[in-house]
């Protein structure tokens, strides 16, 4: 019937040129998958369906066209070289994408600004310097994803989106610790080289895995626990909105490479040993930036509630609360498939960390 | 005092979540199994599940402690902590100061949260301004809670 109605369909233009129809007859897709709606809308998830959910684990071209399409040959290559599904593809990329899109926020609108209250002035100058530190940090989880993006084939076109929402999420970041630093009277404090070193080592990572490793698994993990301890340490509810609201998001990202790792090595086991290889060099350079004297003495002096009860209270709760994000990292590295107990030179015996009660599961 | 160890305070609080999908919305849909556990002095720990699904709590079920694995992570400690934690927010309208839902998690010292995987603890903060404002709905519950 339908194929009734475009037989007679023109093979030129009015002013003669040549008319193609394939589109409208015969395109070699599959048509009518029907993807139905949950209560949510219609999600990735939904759309998952026929071959239009199939991701293959090495695409036959290195293009732009959508995956699923009638694709014709030739087709130009854009120059990726991350064409293999397990150099960035992790299991629960479809729902973190949807999560992210659904849980974003604004840092001008969803944060009560007008409640924030003076504070004391060593409490300020702690918000502000923790700040200053989150706000040059934030944004190497945007840099990298982005130096990696366009090097990602388009058939893993869900990871690619995922990663999009990391780099809003971390511009959002470096505003919001911004705009505290300067919104109750205080103002940007110190930056030192430290930082600087552990952006650049993720940066500098040779593969989009080793970076993957070194940016969601051990510098997000770091943040998150930083994000926690925020959180906890906030003097206000301005401060507590901002950290749980950052927390979120940062909880995404470690969870897509935690199963990015996990992916990676279930599918090539040789990639093992070179997250290794990152890591070690990672988390000597993570002890380095963890810490430096600005980070670490900001966060005791909020810990303790002033800088009378830092020795007495906020470098001992500041231990304490490292052997916990240590804990949580080594954690997440075994539920990635990656035994960093045995392997790590991070100071567990000094932060009294048992090693045999680390388990994935 | 009011009586948490309840189903029917969680249920109250589920309600209170499920009329008041404008405050949720602007936080997003979560897909959260969240089980709480309290230790009673001289009882059988209390154990629920909640079924956080989209914006509301779909689910509130008492659960037997071979069930705690269902969830994806869940939060445990001893009942006059998560009393004070109540009490808190039924004083000043909201969790203030350490009394919030992770700052007493990562103090670890009175509440902890667990679970039998990492990628299931993770959800905890994933979604922990949701959970926060979940109890937070504690405080609208003052006048009509259970007692």
């Amino acid at each position: 019937m339908a194929e009734d109605r475009y037989a007679n369909l023109p093979a030129e233009t009015p002013m003669g040129a040549p008319l193609d129809w394939a589109w409208l007859k015969g395109a070699r897709s599959e048509w009518g998958v029907h993807p139905k709606p949950g209560p949510r809308g219609l999600t990735m998830m939904d759309i998952a369906v026929g071959s239009y959910g199939e991701v293959p684990d090495y695409p036959p071209r290195r293009t732009m066209s959508p995956r699923g399409a009638d694709i014709e040959d030739p087709t130009p290559d854009m120059g990726y070289i991350l064409n293999k599904k397990s150099e960035v593809w992790a299991d629960n990329v479809l729902e973190l994408y949807e999560e992210a899109v659904a849980r974003q926020w604004s840092a001008t609108r969803d944060i009560p600004w007008n409640e924030l209250q003076e504070l004391p002035d060593d409490i300020e100058h702690a918000v502000c310097q923790l700040c200053t530190t989150l706000s040059e940090v934030e944004m190497i989880a945007a840099d990298l994803p982005a130096k990696w993006m366009w090097r990602m084939n388009h058939d893993f076109l869900e990871a690619k989106m995922f990663l999009c929402t990391q780099i809003m999420d971390e511009a959002r970041h470096s505003e919001v610790f911004r705009k505290r630093a300067l919104a109750n009277g205080g103002g940007l404090l110190k930056s030192r080289a430290g930082s600087t070193s552990l952006l650049r080592t993720i940066l500098e990572a040779k593969t989009y895995t080793q970076a993957s490793a070194l940016m969601h698994l051990l510098g997000e993990g770091f943040i998150l626990d930083i994000f926690r301890q925020g959180e906890l340490i906030a003097p206000t509810d301005v401060e507590k909105r901002i950290f749980r609201m950052a927390m979120q998001d940062e909880a995404r990202h470690v969870a897509y490479g935690t199963l990015h790792i996990r992916y990676a090595i279930e599918h090539d086991p040789d990639v093992a040993e070179e997250i290794h290889a990152a890591l070690d060099h990672g988390e000597a350079v993570l002890v380095e930036f963890g810490s430096q004297p600005d980070l670490s003495t900001a966060i005791a002096v909020l810990l303790a509630g002033g800088v009378e009860d830092v020795e007495e209270k906020g470098f001992p709760m500041q231990a304490a609360l490292s052997a916990k994000l240590l804990t949580s990292y080594l954690a997440r590295c075994e539920r990635a498939g990656l035994n960093r107990v045995e392997r790590t030179q991070l100071p567990l015996d000094l932060l009294g960390i048992d090693p045999s009660t680390i388990t994935a599961a | 005092m009011t009586t948490i160890d309840s189903v029917s305070f969680f249920d109250a609080l589920a309600t209170e979540m499920n009329a008041h999908p404008e405050a949720y919305e602007v936080l997003g849909d979560v897909d959260m199994d969240l089980a709480i556990v309290m230790r009673r002095p001289d009882a059988d720990d209390f154990r629920l599940l909640l079924a956080l699904r989209g914006i509301s709590c779909e689910g509130v079920t008492e659960l037997d402690a071979d069930d705690l694995a269902r969830a994806d992570c869940w939060v445990e400690g001893e009942l006059a902590a998560w009393q004070t934690m109540f009490d808190d927010v039924m004083a000043n309208g909201r969790a203030t100061g350490r009394q919030t839902i992770n700052s007493l998690t990562l103090i670890g010292e009175d509440l902890a949260v667990r679970g039998a995987d990492p990628m299931g603890v993770d959800k905890f903060f994933r979604f922990n301004q949701t959970v926060q404002a979940f109890i937070d709905g504690a405080a609208a519950l003052s006048a009509g809670a259970p007692t």
